[in-house]
């Protein structure tokens, strides 16, 4: 059996003459944060996409726990624990938290599915707000609670897409703090999407570099940040 | 607004005592008939509105289901293939399997593109049954004709004016119970989630296409509940009850009653027959009137007569559209 929960191997997405990703390769370990950065539009959500499904593969193949997972849908991918935020907060407006999160762990097969439920919730300061309807929430209070939709069930990786975008500097560093917590806790594996580079290289494991759909660097994020091509490209001379 | 199942049985049984009420005390046959036709209309609604609230989808060919009930019970009598109590149950299904198979391919469609198509498919209905004139009589409409006995009771006895409205009194409050125990269900609470945010409940294991499919089914058959009283009420179906004009009230009163509200479409439906009723000799204009009132209440009430109340109770202020979308 592989040593990765998650393998991407030679994954490319064209449209048309565009390359939005071509040739990636990129692994994760179990209890793995891996950031992904770049400047806009380098290919980090897609991968995401290509990797959760919600874009199909021009080529390559995406494998989880060691099985194929390439010709799956997002349903399918979600139940075997290959899990998702999104760029913009993705919630049920109408529904009430608790009533949401409860569906989604109902929905992942969680024996007791209001205790899972509740435990995400706890974790996520979010317990105390079980019976307010989505809408009237914070927005910081919103992303968390997207990201607990995302956590319940228990997966085995977590898909991060910019989930600090729009948070206050506390909030951020409160979020990245308790990500750090519940991969060790949680035994969850996490891919980082993120453009806060104090938080990216502050809780990654490991970090890969983007840019114009390919992948320009990969290492720790010391080696990372010494990297000449990758301060000429996104981070800048200063960094 | 998510009141228990107990509350709701209450508030159903006093509902029940209020249509006894109205039976035992409107002495007016014109009146109950009035009555009667207003709760045919109310279930009616209940059914488009239930696919907006659930689905957040459009409907501008729900008459496809009214009409195609009168009509499913005239040929089946017509041609004496079973009882009526039976044929009753075989429509009923019939229009459950149709409403299912045409929402696995429609419900996929967003917005005014749904609605376009169930406009066009209930044209579609409506032409083929001007046109089909040996089996539905063409424009000129075909009889029902219901037997002598129905479930053990005289005709007679049941086409009374305050026997026909208990009738469709009971069934509209017993719709309204199934359809509000069916929002409470954990598959009312998935179709609400993919009506909210259809990726978003793709990414909890949702699958989005049959849930919405059975909504789509489930609103048919209440619509086609309806269809098939009015069939009841008239011993006549016509391709009137396929035309979109038919689909174009029952949307009307939805939005007027209000869709967040299960009980909103009956509002609606009740304020349209009032509306029609005080208007007098001027009825022939109700429509113009009506549409005045459906601006009015897109404006100052954009969740409708129900949303306005609940409001008044509760002190908050008006539901925006971009609160709630009705289409995904």
């Amino acid at each position: 059996m592989s040593q990765y929960v998650l393998q991407a191997q030679d994954v490319a997405i064209h449209y048309g003459g565009v390359k939005a990703l071509d040739g990636v390769d990129m692994t994760l370990e179990k209890g793995q944060i891996r950031g992904l950065i770049g400047p806009n539009g380098a290919g980090k959500s897609t991968v995401i996409d290509a990797i959760t499904g919600r874009r199909p593969l021009t080529r390559g193949k995406v494998t989880l726990m060691g099985q194929d997972v390439s010709h799956l849908g997002a349903v399918e991918r979600r139940a075997r624990g290959l899990s998702r935020s999104f760029q913009r907060t993705s919630i049920f407006h109408g529904m009430t938290v608790r009533a949401q999160v409860e569906l989604a762990s109902y929905k992942m097969g969680m024996a007791n599915s209001a205790e899972d439920a509740e435990a995400v919730l706890k974790e996520l300061d979010l317990d105390r707000l079980g019976n307010t309807i989505a809408e009237d929430l914070g927005y910081g209070e919103q992303r968390r609670l997207d990201l607990a939709l995302a956590l319940v069930g228990r997966p085995q990786v977590l898909m991060l897409d910019e989930p600090m975008a729009g948070l206050s500097v506390k909030e951020s560093h409160d979020l990245a703090h308790h990500l750090k917590a519940l991969t060790s806790k949680w035994d969850v594996s996490v891919l980082l999407v993120e453009h806060d580079m104090d938080v990216v290289f502050g809780i990654s494991d490991v970090i890969t570099v983007f840019e114009l759909g390919r992948v320009i660097a990969q290492g720790a994020p010391a080696e990372v940040r010494a990297n000449p091509r990758v301060r000429e490209a996104y981070l800048g001379s200063t960094a | 607004m998510n009141m228990s199942m107990s509350r709701v049985s209450i508030l159903s049984v006093l509902t029940l005592i209020l249509g006894v009420g109205i039976m035992t005390f409107v002495t007016s046959s014109s009146l109950l008939a009035m009555f009667t036709q207003a709760v045919v209309y109310a279930i009616s609604a209940l059914g488009v509105g239930f696919l907006l609230r659930q689905n957040g989808l459009v409907s501008f060919g729900h008459a496809l289901f009214f009409g195609a009930a009168g009509y499913g019970m005239g040929v089946i009598l017509q041609l004496e293939w079973m009882s009526a109590e039976a044929a009753i149950f075989a429509v009923l299904g019939g229009l459950a399997v149709m409403g299912f198979l045409m929402g696995l391919v429609i419900v996929r469609v967003p917005g005014i593109a749904f609605g376009m198509l169930t406009l066009a498919i209930g044209q579609m209905a409506y032409l083929l049954a001007t046109r089909a004139t040996g089996m539905t009589g063409g424009t000129d409409g075909m009889s029902v004709a219901w037997p002598n006995e129905v479930f053990g009771f005289s005709q007679s006895v049941l086409l009374k004016p305050a026997v026909l409205f208990m009738i469709a009194w009971v069934l509209m409050v017993v719709v309204t119970y199934i359809l509000l125990w069916v929002i409470r269900t954990r598959f009312g609470a998935i179709t609400e989630a993919i009506r909210d945010n259809e990726e978003r409940a793709r990414f909890i294991g949702i699958t989005t296409t049959v849930p919405r499919s059975l909504i789509f089914a489930i609103s048919g058959v209440v619509t086609g509940i309806a269809g098939l009283l009015s069939s009841f009420n008239t011993g006549f179906v016509s391709p009137e009850n396929l035309h979109w004009s038919v689909s174009a009230i029952t949307l009307l009163m939805v939005v007027v009653g209000g869709f967040k509200r299960p009980v909103g479409p009956i509002v609606g439906a009740i304020v349209y027959f009032l509306f029609k009723d005080l208007l007098g000799e001027y009825a022939t204009h109700s429509n113009a009137i009506f549409g005045a009132a459906l601006i009015a209440v897109i404006v100052f009430s954009p969740d409708g007569i129900t949303g306005a109340i609940e409001r008044a109770f509760k002190g908050k202020k008006p539901a925006g559209a971009a609160h709630q979308p009705i289409s995904h």
